[in-house]
């Protein structure tokens, strides 16, 4: 597997940043995730870390070196994250729950998942246009869908997140297919509330993701001025096995071992519960039946 | 999130060829029930239904649980199946037995042994009231926990811990055995998404480390609440909590007003298992068992009459700050945290 990647992430006119970034891989699995903790909620720059931490270590425990089922991973993720977020507010006794955006994409044999829940996007471009990108959890965006009645709404409110109390709302999406070149991008709405999908997409797929992610930061932020959001940023520049590289950030999983886990997410102190996904299925149950069973008649046996 | 428990089967219903007489406890985990086999024999029936994350109506057969919650309530259940697999290892007097496991209504049920007589906590209580200077007596204490530690060991031999000693949970059977009974250990498991499930320690039992999360359980987790236990029996109450004695630390002063009732060394025994810092424990059963058993001649040390005054100051001094003793706290040894 071979791409480049640049992340970066830089605070607006806000007083803390909430945004947190990072991505990880293995030998034959790359991990992309970003989070915008949200404000009118406590601690949201720890729900963004909680999320992202969660996402990351449950990346680093399954993809040995490849995941086995990479949409069930995401969804499986994301459901984690948001009961660590759960978790901790309970654990403190707190009145509201921190909450967060996320949005993660995996790429595995040549192809991208990805999945998200909130208004943190998911870009790919190819040849310089926008192929797709996700659609927020917002109600300015079921306007600009079908839903009818939502003619002035507020961009930044947002029908469901991580943390709620209620389920959160996701979608998954892939596989898709890379090709040579294909950049997948992640961003806060710091970056897509200022700039638009063409100029994103335009930026990105002239220029290396090293020379389009800052530039893509810095506009954003001079655009919005003193009132900016923070904007952050991932990117990466899918490199097809033959393919020519245009980048010296490049990574290259392909000498690694295969137990090397790389990752700019800091581990974090999750201790553990990490849910693994649903094994228990009827043969298992009927399986663990039949192993007690065994058991107590041997023990029975055993008795003088 | 409703608060409604899920309804336990009536009576007369037939399950895993085994009929339900009625309903005997409920916890966190499921319902369990006496009922009787094929020969009329009685036993007790675990059934696996935790009331965080099923319901069922009543007069209903199966749970209900929702589609967000399944993948908890099976985790769980592989924490229901540990418990069973690790019991069915064990055979020993002091360790209720499992005679069977099996799986219906879309849940499973473990077949116990079904036990006559009363747990150490009505003992204590009836003890309690005849006022007596001793609950018990030393040597009824120390066989009866001879009895109870090498039921311990062997399930601590199987890398099991109980993680919820108390004398509720030590039953005295009618043919005078000390049972352990409630080896949830879906209660650890289960206990790790707190947002579902609520902690589940007895306050004076549970050891610091379990109010803690980064914290190290091991055997000596059980051995405080043994301790815990070995003073409920003398003082007919349980001790502080532990976060209580954290804060300020009355055990041995409590432990003081013993003296010359129970032998030095009995006392001793007490702090060393209650000790706060997991590592000054018996780090094992066995080194407890040790101790425990040691023959030789009790010493009893009796205050002087100097001590006695400062004792009773101390405690009349503490007592005023914090007002009367709470007795509706204290009435019965061992309840759930709620």
């Amino acid at each position: 597997m071979k791409f480049s990647v640049f992340q970066l992430s830089r605070r607006g006119g806000r007083q803390k940043n909430e945004d947190r970034m990072g991505y990880s891989y293995t030998r034959e699995s790359a991990l992309f995730v970003l989070a915008d903790g949200m404000g009118g909620h406590p601690k949201g720059e720890v729900a963004a870390q909680i999320a992202i931490q969660t996402v990351s270590s449950m990346f680093q425990r399954q993809a040995r070196p490849a995941l086995k089922n990479v949409p069930e991973f995401l969804s499986a993720a994301l459901l984690g994250a948001h009961h660590q977020l759960l978790r901790y507010s309970n654990e403190r006794a707190m009145l509201d729950t921190p909450r967060t955006t996320l949005v993660v994409a995996v790429v595995q044999d040549g192809c991208a998942h990805w999945i998200h829940c909130g208004d943190s996007r998911l870009y790919l471009v190819r040849d310089a246009e926008l192929l797709m990108r996700t659609r927020d959890h917002s109600y300015q965006e079921l306007r600009n869908g079908v839903a009818p009645g939502l003619e002035r709404v507020n961009r930044n409110v947002l029908f469901t997140c991580l943390g709620s109390p209620t389920k959160p709302l996701f979608d998954v999406a892939g596989p898709v297919l890379l090709e040579q070149g294909d950049r997948l991008l992640l961003c806060s709405d710091g970056l897509w509330g200022t700039l638009d999908d063409d100029t994103i997409a335009d930026e990105l797929g002239n220029k290396t993701v090293s020379q389009a992610v800052p530039q893509l930061v810095e506009s954003a932020l001079r655009k919005a001025g003193d009132s900016s959001d923070n904007v952050t940023v991932v990117a990466m520049e899918w490199e097809t096995p033959n393919g020519f590289a245009p980048s010296n950030l490049r990574v290259t999983t392909d000498s690694i071992n295969e137990e090397v886990f790389a990752s700019t997410i800091q581990a974090g102190s999750l201790e553990g519960f990490v849910e693994e996904p649903d094994d228990m299925d009827d043969e298992a149950i009927e399986r663990s039946i039949a192993e007690i069973n065994d058991a107590i008649k041997r023990t029975a046996a055993r008795k003088p | 999130m409703s608060k409604i428990k899920p309804a336990p089967l009536p009576p007369d219903t037939v399950i895993g060829g085994y009929r339900v007489v009625h309903k005997l406890a409920a916890g966190g985990f499921g319902v369990v029930y006496l009922a009787k086999d094929a020969e009329g024999q009685q036993v007790a029936i675990k059934e696996y239904l935790p009331a965080s994350l099923a319901t069922r109506t009543a007069g209903e057969l199966l749970p209900q649980v929702q589609p967000e919650k399944l993948s908890l309530y099976r985790l769980g259940l592989k924490s229901f199946f540990e418990e069973g697999r690790s019991l069915a290892q064990i055979s020993h007097a002091s360790v209720v037995s499992v005679l069977n496991f099996f799986r219906e209504n879309e849940t499973v049920y473990m077949v116990m042994n079904h036990l006559e007589g009363a747990s150490l906590q009505d003992f204590i209580i009836t003890a309690r009231e005849l006022k007596t200077e001793k609950v018990f007596r030393e040597s009824t204490i120390r066989s009866l926990f001879d009895e109870v530690l090498r039921g311990l060991r062997i399930v601590h031999q199987h890398k099991m811990l109980h993680l919820d000693i108390k004398p509720a949970n030590i039953f005295i059977t009618d043919d005078n055995r000390a049972v352990m009974i409630d080896f949830g250990a879906a209660r650890e498991v289960l206990s790790k998404e707190s947002n579902f499930i609520r902690p589940m320690y007895t306050p004076g039992f549970a050891a610091p480390e379990m109010y803690r999360r980064d914290a190290q359980m091991g055997p000596w987790t059980d051995i405080y609440a043994i301790g815990a236990c070995i003073y409920a029996c003398m003082q007919g109450f349980p001790p502080a909590e532990a976060p209580q004695r954290q804060e300020k630390d009355r055990l041995t002063l409590a432990l003081n007003k013993l003296r010359g009732i129970y032998s030095d060394n009995l006392i001793e025994v007490v702090e060393w298992c209650m000790a706060l810092d997991p590592l000054s424990r018996p780090q094992s059963v066995f080194a407890l068992q040790k101790e425990l058993s040691r023959e030789g001649e009790r010493r009893y040390t009796k205050l002087s009459v100097s001590e006695k005054m400062r004792m009773q100051l101390d405690s009349l001094i503490t007592d005023n700050k914090k007002g009367a003793p709470k007795i509706a706290d204290t009435t019965r040894a061992g309840s759930r945290a709620k």
